[in-house]
């Protein structure tokens, strides 16, 4: 499986066979143990706070965040999990996330994939102008256009509803660009001699075009599912009432809110915040290397 | 869309059946123009005018940007921004740099993935869920970071209510999240610096400092410096952790960054307008400094 996309990246991971010419073994010299145990306490450092929250979310409301801090939940129990419904409607707002994410990536990446093969494939006139002032609004800050676009919304009466953070999303000027890079790597003559056989364009992109940009294609879907299920700048600009509300400012409001013990927060967040790490481990490998290959920041 | 079998076919030469390709782009361009295009343009022309939202708006001419001028929130935000978003370049760079180095050189494949996942670990995880969990990990009574200090004997700050310790503890928050990114974008560079090089060096009798300093650093420049202009951009950008743990900027405005005030102007007290010209000049800087870089880059940095 081939992680390179547009640029090398070769990012290595657990399970890389290929050898690496450069990394002879060094076991057991001194500086090898030392550069170990430096990296292993870092390690464990950078996760104590992810240790201490998944605790204390399984220990009992007056037993919680002890001082010294337990490591262990002790007496263990699950009514803090139990109580989160109480307060804030989780699983309603875990699906409006999932809606707004699956909507968020497959639109996008529909759109994206037809505008990249125009740009790469399909020649007209105008073409590489408007091509380059998308590209140039990728300098334009979300934060600037937020306000007429909450305008646009608020006109259109889409205020505290999912279309208004889903319908933006659509448009996705860096996965354009993206994908027109990795279709231009793909020999035009494939869909030459598939013009030739009569196929249409319609067919030549999603039945030879598609298939062969799986990696491209992994990296953008996972990239703008894990931005829009993350996203809270959108959600606390658009949406007001608790059962519109997406995960993120789900937690905020649980939190701010009225009645919310520490125990039930922390019980709230490791409720978010497992299950993407759990698909985080799944799916590591390809994780990374759209993070390498696309170098998007959070 | 499809084309008779048998049609001449030609997929190169503009303006022939140039609307299939205005087809395929439509969607594309129609979404842009009105969330992208139109509000860039509708942002500008609303930094001319006053409006809350409810009443008639008023033109305004440059009153907004003249009021900037004198605008001593503004002036701490901008102050506030550009400290948080210096110190998170360099600690990202450095650290993010020194990981990676270290990472590829451990000879235990089982450590190596132990550390890589959990450098990463946090910077999959929401924004939202980080800064509540900081929020209680810095605690001044029952936070972790508290109760270990005290043990090696040094007594913390009530880090978000002290002015001097609110911004190096968003700084330290907003590290703890995203030196996964960093150290991914590091460790991918430094892999593709030829071993050949690093060998002949090693032969010519260099070591490891003047391997370092003459071949290792040259060559990974590039990445470098292409990592310190995503983590600016990103890091001018901050707001979640900032509008999160301290909602209303902290003590002393000691932790209002521009976006925040951006958002309050814009969405807390509705002058649409200010926010505006506000918003255009986080944009202007943005592309100044994005310049700056790319200038400095041909400088600098080694040849691509």
């Amino acid at each position: 499986m081939s992680v390179d996309l547009t640029k090398p990246t070769g990012v290595e991971t657990a399970d890389d066979p290929a050898p690496r010419p450069r990394r002879r073994r060094r076991r057991f010299t001194p500086g090898q143990v030392l550069l170990g145990v430096v990296l292993a306490v870092l390690g464990v450092v950078m996760l104590a706070p992810l240790v201490w929250l998944l605790v204390q979310s399984f220990t009992e409301e007056g037993d919680a965040f002890g001082i010294p801090p337990g490591w262990l939940p002790k007496p263990f129990t699950t009514q803090n999990f139990q109580d989160i419904d109480g307060l804030i409607p989780f699983w309603r707002m875990a699906l409006n996330s999932l809606i707004v994410a699956v909507i968020s990536t497959g639109g996008s990446l529909l759109v994206s994939v037809l505008a990249a093969y125009g740009f790469s494939r399909l020649p007209f006139r105008g073409r590489d102008r408007i091509f380059a002032l998308m590209l140039a609004a990728l300098m334009v800050p979300v934060q600037m256009t937020i306000i007429p676009v909450f305008i646009l919304m608020r006109n259109l009466h889409m205020i505290d509803t999912l279309q208004a953070l889903w319908l933006p999303a659509l448009i996705n000027v860096f996965s354009i660009f993206f994908f027109r890079q990795y279709f231009n790597t793909i020999p035009k003559e494939l869909d030459e001699a598939a013009r030739i056989d009569g196929a249409s364009h319609l067919w030549i992109l999603f039945r030879l075009i598609v298939p062969l940009s799986g990696p491209a294609l992994a990296a953008m879907a996972i990239l703008t599912f894990e931005a829009s299920w993350n996203n809270y700048f959108g959600p606390l600009i658009f949406l007001s009432s608790h059962d519109k509300m997406t995960l993120p400012i789900g937690l905020v409001t649980l939190q701010a809110g009225q009645g919310g013990s520490s125990v039930v927060v922390f019980a709230a967040i490791t409720a978010v915040v497992v299950p993407v790490l759990v698909v985080f481990l799944i799916f590591q490998r390809a994780f990374v290397a759209s993070i390498a290959s696309a170098g998007i920041r959070g | 869309m499809t084309t008779a079998p048998g049609e001449q076919v030609t997929t190169t030469g503009a303006g022939h059946r140039g609307w299939v390709g205005v087809a395929f782009v439509s969607p594309a361009a129609l979404l842009f123009v009105v969330f992208i295009l139109g509000p860039f343009v509708a942002a500008i022309i609303l930094s001319f005018y006053s409006w809350d939202m409810l009443t008639p708006s008023k033109f305004n001419g440059i009153g907004n940007f003249t009021q900037m001028f004198s605008d001593a929130t503004l002036y701490k935000a901008l102050a506030n921004t550009f400290i948080f978003s210096i110190a998170s370049v360099i600690t990202h760079l450095i650290g993010g740099f020194l990981l990676a180095l270290g990472v590829n050189r451990l000879a235990s494949r089982a450590l190596s993935y132990f550390v890589r996942t959990s450098l990463f670990f946090p910077f999959v995880i929401s924004w939202a869920a980080v800064a509540l969990l900081w929020k209680y990990v810095l605690d001044p009574t029952f936070g972790i970071v508290t109760y270990y200090l005290g043990e090696i004997g040094i007594t913390s700050p009530d880090w978000f209510t002290d002015p001097h310790w609110a911004l190096p503890a968003i700084i330290a928050i907003d590290w703890w999240h995203t030196i996964g990114f960093t150290f991914i974008i590091m460790l991918a560079g430094l892999q593709t610096v030829p071993g050949e090089l690093i060998e002949a060096a090693r032969s010519d009798g260099c070591n490891g400092w003047q391997v370092l300093w003459n071949v290792t650093i040259p060559l990974m420049s590039p990445t470098i410096f292409f990592a310190g202009v995503i983590t600016f951009i990103g890091a001018f950008q901050i707001f979640d952790p900032v509008q999160i743990i301290t909602p209303n900027g902290g003590p002393d405005n000691a932790t209002l960054t521009i976006v925040m005030y951006l958002y309050q102007k814009g969405f807390q007290s509705f002058q649409v307008g200010y926010a505006s010209a506000v918003s255009l000049l986080v944009f202007a800087i943005m592309a100044a400094v994005t310049a700056l870089q790319f200038w400095a880059s041909k400088k600098w940095v080694h040849s691509v």
